[in-house]
């Protein structure tokens, strides 16, 4: 899961001439990763093609993850 | 004298209260409005005339509008952030006999001069729409027009910090400034852009109440620091607050009071709603307590029919028999609520920016290797809708490419909420029966 949601953020930071900071972890700030909230909001849109769900949707609780190890944590919750 | 105008409002306010604070320093009214005296000692010729007010700095703009409140015929305002090109059109649209760039010099003669007027009327407030079909539309207010929401009560209000997250010259910045200075609260103004940043001075200055949109709440979840904000009141405006923020912020912020706003450049603030739901109750509509008189149209449209309403011929063009203002936003009643769906325009909103479908269209057709494409908006969690293209391609090839050529194209020509989050290749592009292209929201 972290991998094919890392490999999202490469491809929208290409798309979008955004340059990602050069190491991310989980603990990596998402609003400081290098993509904007716009870059964000793409990448959550692409993951629902691409996974099929959108766990942000979902949620009876709002959560908005702050580090890439919570972003992952979520869409691993919300699996189908 | 004017009756009432901003700096009667000030009058009111105990001068030694501070009413802003950045990272230059702090304000008190007292300060605010001699500085603003000053200014009209400095400007004579202000008085009775029509004055532009072009990219100033927050606490400038804020001395100015103190300062020309009641004095000047007409202000207009205009944010930094558009073109010379785009500034020296509207100032002449909207017929400006002086510029101002910056306080520290006098302002600029322009040609176009009036028969000079004595008598002192309430000065209009001209804002330009913040939509991005071709050039902004300059729409006329007045103090009353702009301020319909403001809560004016100066002794709660010394309570309350506001934190300004938005640009002071447009409708929702100029919103929470009235609400601060009419109230006699705190404004805080941060000098830096990064949300961070600003969230730690919000934090620093004790900033107790914030209004944003619910797409800018959603980021200012995700940063550390706003957890920390002692956060009283919470004002959504914008864009359409959905359950999904609305829950997570009561959930955050439990003692705040949340409130989600209707208000729009053209019809002015209309109405708050407090109960924290989405939406707003069905009896409103056609009389009840409503704040506003609010009608829905055979074809689902709001309609509000304000005690004032904004001048200039764009608005009188959308306006009804009854004297109804078209406001062009979709609502769907279910219950006893009624929902917000978007713009009927198929105006697509990224968390708060406007993009015109056409406009985007019309960018990627010029491209020779495009036969044709629809542009419409996609809901997103984050940001509430974003942009997507369905492309027709002119011929078989590459299409990562083809994408690529797409996007590099779109950003060096538009904003870049404009350009397409999302390129899809289709063999046919959907149109209805009426042979409109189809928009799905």
């Amino acid at each position: 899961m972290k991998e094919k949601i890392l490999e999202t953020m490469r491809e929208i930071a290409a798309d979008s001439d955004l340059t990602l900071v050069s190491h991310i972890d989980d603990s990596t700030v998402l609003l400081e990763s290098g993509l904007d909230s716009l870059g964000f909001a793409i990448l959550v849109a692409s993951l629902e093609e691409k996974l099929g769900y959108d766990p942000f949707s979902m949620m009876d609780e709002p959560v908005y993850p702050r580090t890439l190890g919570e972003f992952v944590a979520v869409y691993e919750r919300f699996a189908p | 004298m004017i009756k009432e105008s901003l700096d009667t409002f000030l009058q009111d306010i105990a001068s030694d209260r501070t009413c802003l604070v950045s990272p230059s320093g702090v304000i008190t009214v007292r300060e605010l409005r001699e500085a603003a005296q000053q200014l009209v000692k400095k400007t004579p010729s202000i008085k009775g005339r029509a004055v532009a007010l072009c990219g100033l700095t927050p606490h400038e703009l804020i001395t100015a509008l103190v300062a020309f409140d009641g004095y000047a015929r007409s202000m207009l305002l205009l944010p930094a952030s558009l073109s010379e090109e785009v500034t020296t059109m509207l100032v002449n649209a909207a017929g400006c006999e002086w510029r101002f760039d910056s306080l520290k010099e006098q302002p600029a003669r322009l040609n176009e001069h009036k028969e000079g007027c004595s008598e002192l009327q309430p000065t209009t407030w001209i804002l330009a729409t913040s939509g991005t079909t071709g050039t902004p539309k300059l729409i006329e207010h007045s103090l009353e027009t702009l301020s319909r929401t403001v809560k004016r009560n100066v002794s709660r209000g010394g309570e309350y910090t506001w934190g300004l997250v938005y640009d002071p010259f447009r409708f929702a910045g100029l919103q929470v400034v009235l609400q601060s200075l009419l109230s006699g609260s705190q404004l805080c103004i941060p000098s830096e852009r990064d949300i961070n940043t600003q969230v730690r001075y919000f934090s620093d200055s004790r900033v107790n109440a914030l209004s944003a949109t619910p797409s800018l709440w959603r980021k200012l979840l995700m940063t550390e620091g706003i957890h920390h904000l002692p956060l009283r009141q919470i004002t959504l405006g914008g864009e359409i607050a959905d359950q999904g923020i609305l829950d997570a912020l009561k959930q955050i912020f439990p003692q705040a009071r949340i409130i989600h706003i209707y208000a729009s450049t053209e019809a002015g603030a209309a109405f708050a709603v407090q109960d924290g739901r989405a939406g707003f109750p069905l009896e409103w509509v056609d009389g009840g307590d409503a704040p506003v008189h609010i009608r829905i149209s055979e074809r689902n449209h709001l309609m509000l029919k304000p005690a004032q309403l904004p001048g200039g011929e764009e608005i009188h063009n959308r306006i009804d028999r009854d004297g109804y203002l078209d406001t062009q936003d979709m609502v769907k009643v279910e219950g006893e609520r009624v929902f917000f769906l978007g713009r009927a325009s198929g105006v697509i909103n990224v968390g708060g920016n406007k993009v015109n479908p056409e406009e985007v269209e019309n960018c990627i057709r010029e491209m020779s290797d495009v036969a044709d494409v629809v542009v419409f908006g996609k809901k997103s969690s984050m940001l509430g809708q974003l942009v997507v293209a369905e492309v027709l391609a002119a011929h078989d090839g590459d299409r990562t490419e083809l994408k690529k050529a797409i996007l590099q194209h779109c950003r060096a020509r538009m904003e870049n909420w404009q350009v397409p989050a999302m390129i899809k290749f289709v063999n046919t592009l959907a149109e209805n029966a009426a042979g409109k292209r189809e928009r799905i929201n």
